[in-house]
This record gives C-alpha cells, structure tokens and sequence, in this order.
C-alpha cells in the first residue's frame, strides 16, 4: 500500500491544491515540500514491496502492479529529491496552481518508474506531459512551445500506447517489467521495438527529434525544467533499459548501431550548440542532448560496465541538471534576464550563489571528485572495451566542450567587472540554500564514493545477462 | 598478469596525515573565511608545515626496502578505498613520490608564509589560502596515487586549483579568460589520460600501476605506444610543452606566490612525474621515447627563444619555466630520469625563488611588471637583487649552484640514450638561456630607474595591456604593510638550496642522489659517448659565457646603461612579429579549435535547428491539416525535407561508417 500510496498521494494532494482557495504561496509550498518529502521517505520504506490488482483479463492480462526495480529506485529517489528541491525554490506568480502542477507531474513520474505494467507504464507516460503542457500555457513565454512540447511526445506517447498494445496481444500480457524470463520474439517485434523506441527518443530526446527540447527548457519555469531535464528525460532511457534492453535485447542489439550514431551525433551537435548560445537555460540544455547522448551509446554498447556507468551518470545528470537549473532561475528572478551577454560580475555580491553554481558547472562539465566525472569514465571505459572505439575516441571531444561552455556559462554570470546596470539583489536566501544543498551535497558524496550506485544488480535482466556473456570479454 | 606490487602494503598514519592536512585547511579556511580573517594565512600555513614535518617522518617508511620473495618491494603502500568494483584507491609513498611531496609540502609551505606577506589587505585574504591548500592537497593526490584513475582525479583537481588561483581577480576580464583557457586546454590533456585509461583497462583489466607494469610485456609495441602517448598528451598540456604551452604566460595574471609554487615549482611538473613514474612503459617503447624527449627539446628551445623578446618580468619567468620543464621532459623521455627528475627538484628551488623574488620587485613598485620601467632597483631593494642574482646563476647553470649539475646530467643523458641532436639542443638553449635571464637580471637592476618615463618613450604601446597591470588596488593595499620579513625570510632559506641542492648529483653512481632512485627507475645499457661529462660541462660552460656576454654588451655596459631608454625603444619597435607573436601557436590554435567549434555551433544552433529540421517537421507534419495550404506547403515543405533527409543522411552515413570502421561487432 505504501507504493501505492507514493503515486497517489502526490496526484491527490495536487489536485486539492488546484481546488482550494487559499493564495497564500508559503502555505502552499509548505504543503508541497511536504508531500514531496513524504514521497522521499515512503520511496525508502518501501523498497522492495510491490502493490497489483488485476485490471484486464482480455484480450490480454495487464494490472495496476507498482514496484520499484534494481534502476528504477535510483529514479524514484532522484524524483523525490529533485521535487523536493524545486518545490523548496518555487517562487512564481499563482504559486498554489504551479505548486499543483508540480505534485501532479510527480505523482505521474512515480507512477511511470514505479510501473511494473507496460499499460500503466504508457499511461503514466502520457500523463506526465499535462502538468508541463499546462505549465507551460499558464508560466510559459510562448504558446507555441506548449504546443510543440505536447505534440512531440504525444506523437511518442501514440508509438509507446500502439506498441503496448502489439505487446499485450503477442505476449498475452503486459505485466511484465521487472520480469527477467520474458524474451519477444516473433516478426512482429521489430514494429512493436520502433514503436517504444521512437518515444524514448523523443523524450530522452536524441538528435534529429530534439527540436522540442531547448524551447521548452528555456521557456518553463526554473523549479518544473529542473525536475523536466533531471527526471522526466530519463524516462526514455529508463524505458530503453527496463523496456527495449530487457524484453528485446536481440533487437535493440541488432539496431545498435543506429543509436550509437545517433548518440554520438546528440553528443557532439550538442555540445558544438552549447558553446555559442547566449541563454544561460539554453547551454544546459543543449548541454543535457549532449549528455544524454552519452548515455545512449552506453546502453546500445551492451557492455555491463557501461550500463553500470549509465546508471551512476543518469543520477548524476539528474543532480547536476536541476541543480543548474534551479540556480538560472535565482539568477533571473533576481536580474530578469539570463542573457550571458548582459549578466557578468554577480560573484562578488553574490558568493553562495557564484560557489553552488560554480561546483554545479563543474560536476556538469566532468570534473573528477563529483559524481559526473565518474559516470562519464565508467561509460566510456566500458564503451572502448566493448569496441567502439570510433564513438569513444568522438566521445573525448564534448568532454573539452563541455568545460568551455560550463566555464563560459559560470564566468559569464559571476565573473568579470560588474555591470552596473543590473539589479543586483542579495546573495541566496537560506531557503534557496536549503533548495540547492542536497544536490551540491550528493554531487560530492556520489564522486568520492560511488559505491552505492554500483550495487545495481545486472542479472535482474536477462538481457543484461545476456549481454554479459557477448558484450565483454 | 605477473604479479608486480609497488611498495610496502601496511597502515602508515603519517602518510595519511600528510595527505589530508592540507584538506583540511582548505575547508576550514573555505568555509570559516569571514570568521577566520588574517588567521587563514598562518592556520593554512602551518597544516602545510605540519604536513611537511609528516613528510619527514615518513621519509623511513618510503625509502625502506623489504625483501619478499622474488621482488625488493620499496616504499608505504596504503589501501583507501573501493571505489568502484575494481577501481581500488590507495596511497603509493615510495622515493620518487616522497620527492615530490617533499617540494610540495616543502616549497610549499615557504611561499605560503611568504602569500601571508603578499597577499595582505587582500579583501579574500582566507578565501585566497583556502585555494592554495586545496591545491596542495591536489597535487599530493596526483603523486601519491597508486594508480591511475586516482593520478586522473588528482589531475584535474590541480587543474581546478589553478583556474582558482589564475582567476583569483575575478573581476579582470584578462585573469577570467586566461583562467578558463588554462583550464580549457588543461582538460583536453585529461582526456589524454582518460583514454590511455580506457586502453590500459581494456588490455590491463586493472588501474593499479603494480598490474599495469607488471603487464608490460603482454602488450603489443602499437598499443604500448598509442599508451604512452595518450598519456603524454596530458602530461603535455599540463607541463606546457609545445603545443599546448600558450596557457602557461597568460597564467601569470595570477598572484605572483601562485605563480611561483603552481606555475613554475610543481603543478607544471606534473608532466615530468607522469613519464618518470610509467618508466616501466616508456622504457619498452623507443619510439614513445623519441616523440617525448624531441618535444621536450623543442620546447625547450621554444620556450628559451620567447623568453628573449619578454618584457612582462613574469612572462620571461613562465617563459623560462617552460623552457627548463622542456629540459625535464627531454631527460625522462630520453629515459635519463634520474637527471630529469633532479632537475626537477633543483629547478623547484631556484624558480620559485626567482618568482618569490620577482614578487618583492613587483610587490615594492605597486605591481609594476614591465623590466623596461625598472631599472636601477639594486640600490633600492638590494636584498631582491641577491636573490635574483643566486636564482639567475643557478638556472644558467654556473659551477657549484644547483642548476649545473641537473642540466648538465639531463644534457649528457641525452646523448648517453643516443640522441645526439638533442644533445645539440640542449646545449644551444643554455647558451639562450643565460642570455635572457642575465637581459632580465641587468634590465631589471641596472642602469637608472625608469618608472618616471613616460611609457611611449619605451616603446610600450599600451601601457594598461602590455604587461603592465596598472589596476593599483589589485591587492586593495591598505596603509597597513606586513612585516617584510614574512617576504624575505621564504627567499632567504631558498637561496641555501638553490646553491647546494644540485650537490646531491655529485658523485656519479655513488652519489646520494643515484643512491636514493636505486630501485626506482629501469635501468638501461648505457652508450659510453665520443664526448665525456667533463668536456660536456665545458661545452655547456662556453655557451653560457656567450649567452652572458652578449646580454652584457646590449644592457649592462656603461654606454649601454647610459642609452637604455633609446635601447629599449628600439627593441620593442623593431621586433620581428613571428616573436612578437610566439609562433603564432596561439592564433593557430585559436584558428584551429575555437573559431571552428563557434563555427560549427553557430550553423547546428541557428542554421540546422531552426530552419532545416524544424521547417521540415513543421511543414510535413503539420500543415498537412490545412487541406487549403497543402500545395503550397507541399512546394516549399518539400525542399526542406528535402535538405532534413539530406543532413540526416550525411550525418549517419558519415558517422555509421566512421563507427564501423571502429569495429562495430
């Protein structure tokens, strides 16, 4: 019950927030943080418990079965602390509305992790869009990117919903994730292969599908583009693993290449993009194309190692994403503008900004001691022994860009004369302190000692298992 | 896998303190600054002093040799952690490592007690030693690792440490960039090591360097070599050889203390400790050992000529450094590594005391760095011109001072391993050597003082930029100075080694020096050469005579002294642009590197993304609901998807085959 209660609670409590009637914003965030803490203390608890009721016999057999896996209990963690940190930071106009949505959009996320179905899985996909298709409509700059935003991963979603289907009258069931004896064969499987990989594509996103991204990461609001590009991204490559790696492994090894190219392609267009764009929100995000795209070819790689590495960067990018994003977004509500062209020299006023920032910029761009650094050498470690060595060589050179923008970005903001012109305000607050210090926190603890990512149990799949066999040596 | 250990497995306590005291003032410093205020100097300095002591006290533990079995293991191997499955962390405390902690925690705490001096009044006085013990914590991560994922980390923390420190003034647009390219450039030599790190896991299965060396002789020649010079290309980006120097003179925008202990005693030489410490894989591969030494040579060449046409006091300084580092590199990549590495150690010396004692010239004329505005300071500040002097006549090598026996025993190395060319260069660049630093050292402390001449007269063509950092309040100097022994006292205790440390190569085999590394380095059959050791250091000799007299003739002579200011007008005017320039390497790599990359972003960001693959997206998809517009949108939608098939299909096809090619399955 206690999983089930980790999705329905945050969905519950939003909706309520949408109804009452008291604007005050501190009451609401209170509520808020609340229900994203509990969210992180029931994740904990339950670990390992799962929930079903039956919901389809025919014509194939799905439920309402949640559960945390070896991978997705990193997921659910990294949901609830990122909530709870955008929430802690939250400071919009119709605070209680955005608050609502925020909840909402978790309560979907946890839904989708914690799915152990592949109908409630595609559920809860689609339903993670509405709380940032509204946000958008109501806290964005431009309607048009809602649009967008909801018609890329809505035609995704469309893939995810046909190919679950195909799925479940195949497979006579849908009840499968976390199951390690369920193999897809048959000549349908490519279709059913494309199906679920067109939307984890989009939504990781990969290169050529990515134009929604940048849009809607510089237009939503700091606190919802934080948990966006920290969580809701990971979902395709959580389903990637969970999904295509799990059931169809002969497949996704079949086409690895097409993601390998695809991955190295997103990895280095983003971060050639990432260099010369002026909005500070736009750089990370075309950084995160950049850096998902390593994650990417780690898992086409079929190398143990580089899924170990997947994992530990997939976490770290979550931490280092929001942490960014969050900071971008003090800096503009204080400045009102994150153009690095006219921002410059806030460090000297502002050194508790400039510090978490800085230590943010650095995990992003792969400093060794933060936890970035060792996702990135455990992925391409794994990658060049399991003979890619072209992408592994093509891999090195992001990794030199990403230390020019990540330097460009952080010198752009905090460094330099001051300008005179700009209002600045007050260094951070001690509740956007509070907002940041578990992400700087975990950066440092994930990079000194990783260990603990690294107890991810690779047999729980028997791709995986197979692939440990073929992959290595 | 031969089982091949590296030191002394055990528990040593002061290892582990020597290591994390420098941490822990960082963070104390770091976190405590406002509360702490002109206490973070002495706090810091003192961790470092403690950590020195330390230092010496494990000095037993590192150089004990325990005989086990088949192999003599030397040196204090301490187990940290697990970092990951089968990356194992742990501490390697053996001769070669001692000798560079030594310096670190050595050198380092004397230019700490020294930044105590200069840095006061600084408005982030804590913030300032906060940095410098992080770095020092660094850079004994980096040596003391026993292996090398950990001499990675270390890597890039020392690279981190000296953004901070290059950056320090980080409200001098010229300090922020040089930061950033310092670093820029410095990561793209940890992707060196990362990827010789990938090939070494991939053959090796392990990290540790007792696995990876005693696996040497199951590694094919390319692959050794494809090792080697991965690692080399880190190793060169962080101890500036040539190309990948240019970030070394604009480092110098840093305070002078940094630029003596992280830019010229020890984060510099980190390339040197790299090579010294993969001996075991150099020495099976001649041609790694070819590439390294000629880059050596040429760097220190390169560096020896640039150092001629400077002006900025600093910059001949960092130009020298670089220069002396090429020597280092040169004898361990010619496999002499014992006078590679005592170079090493001699040069700590007697270039941090050039620095330190640049940093009271600078310190006493508001930051002035130009030489052309100096003149005359022997009267006035006496005490800098001694040790300048000693610094001068040690790094030109003259008999009896230190430099003189490590460059002479890198010189005959070369030409010991066979490589007489380099032997060539390693002469001339003495000869150039003690040119520049004499240009430097008459410039700067003869003649009349030129600080009231009006800078045009000196062919200095924009005062504010060339070299000149005219920002006054760089340091906020209040009216309030420290005592200026805290200055002087440093570069007094400098001096002693910087004349007697070079004694240690004296001797031969039997020396204390030979002693010491006697179980540290692979030891190869030696040529015995036409030309001996003595004729050698008189070869050397007769360069370094020239060098001094003609420096002599153009800035020390009274006529010479009497017309300095026409002088160096004429000098500065007429100088031959491919030196103003420095070979042009940094419009190269500028050229080369950054203006593609801009490049190539703008056309993704405003080209590709918004009109070839939107406008393909947009018009196919989209306006196919309005049956009114269809056709026109089938006209122009269609050359876009057109151009959007096209890319996608350039792009993967290219890709595609550059990754099979790679040995996709």
């Amino acid at each position: 019950m206690l999983v089930l209660s980790l999705v329905l609670v945050p969905i519950v409590v939003g909706l309520a927030l949408l109804v009452v009637r008291n604007e005050n914003p501190t009451m609401s965030r209170t509520i808020g943080a609340l229900v994203a803490l509990y969210t992180l203390v029931a994740a904990v608890a339950s670990h390992g418990s799962e929930w079903s009721y039956r919901w389809l016999s025919r014509p194939f057999e799905a439920s309402f079965h949640f559960g945390d896996t070896a991978i997705s209990y990193w997921l659910v963690l990294l949901l609830a602390i990122c909530t709870l940190c955008a929430i802690l930071a939250t400071n919009v106009p119709r605070q209680r509305a955005f608050i609502a949505q925020m909840l909402l959009l978790e309560g979907a996320m946890l839904g989708l992790f914690l799915a152990r179905d592949l109908l409630l899985f595609a559920l809860f996909w689609d339903l993670m869009l509405l709380p940032v298709f509204f946000t958008l409509l109501g806290w964005g700059e431009h309607v048009a990117t809602a649009w967008r935003y909801f018609i890329y991963n809505f035609a995704g979603g469309l893939c995810l919903l046909l190919a679950t289907a195909a799925f479940g009258m195949l497979f006579g069931s849908t009840d499968v994730i976390g199951r390690s004896d369920v193999h897809l064969v048959g000549a349908w499987v490519p279709w059913i292969f494309w199906g679920f990989a067109i939307a984890f594509l989009v939504k990781t996103p990969v290169w050529p599908l990515h134009t929604w991204m940048p849009l809607t990461y510089s237009d939503t609001p700091s606190p919802m583009v934080a948990v966006v590009s920290a969580v809701q991204s990971k979902g395709g490559l959580y389903g990637l693993i969970a999904i295509g790696m799990a059931f169809m492994p002969d497949y996704l090894k079949a086409y690895a290449g097409i993601f390998v190219v695809l991955g190295v392609i997103s990895l280095l267009y983003g971060a050639f993009v990432a260099v010369t764009q002026n909005d500070a929100k736009r750089v990370v995000a075309y950084s995160s194309l950049s850096h998902l795209g390593l994650i990417v070819i780690a898992l086409a790689s079929f190398n143990a190692t580089a899924l170990q590495g997947a994992v530990i960067y997939i976490v770290a990018h979550g931490l280092f994403s929001a942490a960014l994003f969050l900071i971008l977004g003090f800096v503009e509500s204080r400045e009102e503008t994150r153009s690095l062209v006219r921002l410059g020299g806030l460090g000297a006023a502002n050194p508790r900004l400039a510090g978490a920032l800085c230590i943010a910029a650095l995990a992003a761009l792969g400093l060794p001691g933060l936890a970035g650094f060792v996702g990135e050498l455990v992925i391409l470690t794994g990658i060049f022994q399991a003979g890619f060595t072209i992408p592994a060589i093509l891999a090195l050179i992001p990794i030199v860009l990403a230390s020019a923008y990540m330097l460009r970005l952080f010198q752009g903001i905090m460094n330099g004369p001051e300008v005179p012109d700009l209002p600045v305000r007050r260094d951070l607050g001690w509740l956007e302190g509070l907002a940041l210090a578990p992400l700087v926190l975990a950066l440092v603890v994930l990079g000194v000692n990783p260990h603990a990512l690294t107890t991810f149990d690779a047999s729980a799949y028997n791709a995986v298992a197979s692939t440990l066999q073929g992959g290595t040596r | 896998m031969t089982h091949y250990q590296m030191g002394n497995p055990g528990s040593y306590p002061y290892l582990l303190a020597l290591w994390l005291l420098p941490l822990v003032g960082a963070i104390v410093a770091w976190a405590f600054g406002p509360q702490l205020k002109r206490l973070a100097g002495p706090l810091c300095s003192a961790l470092l002093g403690a950590s020195f002591v330390a230092t010496l006290l494990s000095w037993h533990d590192a150089t004990q040799s325990v005989a086990t079995g088949a192999a003599n293991l030397v040196g204090a191997h301490q187990a940290l952690v697990s970092w990951i499955p089968g990356f194992n962390f742990g501490l390697l405390l053996d001769p070669l490592s001692l000798l560079w902690t030594c310096i670190i925690t050595g050198v380092g705490f004397l230019i700490h007690v020294y930044s105590i001096g200069y840095m006061e009044g600084d408005n982030a006085f804590a913030r300032f030693f906060a940095y410098l013990n992080f770095f020092v914590f660094a850079m004994l991560t980096l040596v003391l690792s026993d292996n090398f994922v950990g001499l990675l980390v270390g890597w890039g923390l020392v690279g981190l440490a000296s953004y901070f420190l290059i950056g320090f003034w980080f409200y001098k647009p010229s300090a922020v960039a040089a930061a950033r390219k310092a670093f820029v450039i410095n990561v793209a030599g940890d992707v060196g090591i990362m990827f010789a790190i990938f090939m070494i896991v991939a053959s090796v299965h392990s990290i540790s360097y007792g696995d990876v060396f005693g696996s040497v002789g199951s590694l094919s020649t390319p692959w050794l070599l494809a090792i080697c010079i991965c690692l080399f290309i880190g190793a060169a980006a962080k101890s500036a050889q040539v190309p990948l120097h240019t970030w070394l003179p604009d480092a110098m925008e840093g305070p002078t203390p940094v630029s003596a202990l992280i830019h010229a005693a020890t984060m510099v030489t980190a390339g040197v400790y790299l090579v010294a410490r993969c001996a075991p894989l150099w020495s099976q591969s001649p041609d790694a050992q070819l590439l390294v030494g000629s880059i050596g040579g040429v760097t220190a060449l390169a560096g020896a000529i640039l150092g001629c046409v400077q002006w900025d006091i600093k910059r001949i300084l960092a130009y020298s450094t670089m220069s002396q580092i090429g020597y280092m590199i040169m004898g361990v990549g010619v496999g002499a590594y014992e006078g590679g590495v005592a170079h090493f150690f001699t040069h700590a010396f007697f270039k941090a005391q050039l620095f330190l004692g640049s940093g009271i010239i600078i310190h006493a004329l508001a930051n002035e760095q130009d030489v052309r505005r100096m003149g005359g300071l022997v009267k006035k500040l006496p005490f800098a011109f001694v040790a300048m002097l000693v610094g001068v006549l040690a790094i030109c090598g003259i008999p009896g001072f230190s430099g003189s026996f490590s460059k002479d025993a890198v010189i005959y190395g070369t030409l010991q391993h066979g490589h007489p060319v380099l032997y060539a260069v390693g002469i001339l660049t003495a000869g150039i050597t003690a040119y520049y630093m004499f240009r430097l050292l008459f410039v700067t402390f003869l003649g009349a003082y030129r600080g009231e001449v009006d800078p045009s007269d000196l062919g200095i063509r924009h005062p504010e930029l060339a070299g000149t950092h005219t920002a006054h309040d760089d340091h906020g100097h209040d009216a309030h100075h420290a005592p200026a022994w805290l200055m002087n006292v440093p570069v007094g205790i400098l001096i002693v080694p910087s004349i007697l440390a070079g004694w240690l190569l004296f001797g031969g085999e039997n020396s204390p020096w030979a002693h010491f590394f006697a179980q540290q380095f692979p030891q190869a059959t030696l040529a015995t050469p036409a030309v001996s050791e003595m004729t050698t250091t008189l070869i050397v000799l007769a360069c370094v005579a020239i060098g001094i007299a003609i420096a002599w003739r153009r800035y020390a002579t009274r006529d010479a002294q009497d017309t300095a200011v026409e002088r160096l007008r004429t000098e500065s005017v007429k100088m031959p642009a491919i030196l103003a320039n420095a070979f042009y390497f940094d419009a190269a790599l500028d050229l080369v590197f950054v203006r593609s990359s801009q490049l190539l972003g703008t056309l993704f960001g405003r080209l590709i993304d918004p009109q070839v693959i939107d406008g393909a997206v947009r018009e196919t998809a989209f306006s196919a609901q309005w049956l009114g517009t269809f056709v026109r949108s089938f006209q122009t939608g269609l050359v876009r998807a057109y151009a959007f098939i096209l890319v996608l299909g350039v792009a993967c096809f290219l890709v595609y085959y550059a990754v099979t090619a790679g040995g996709l399955h």
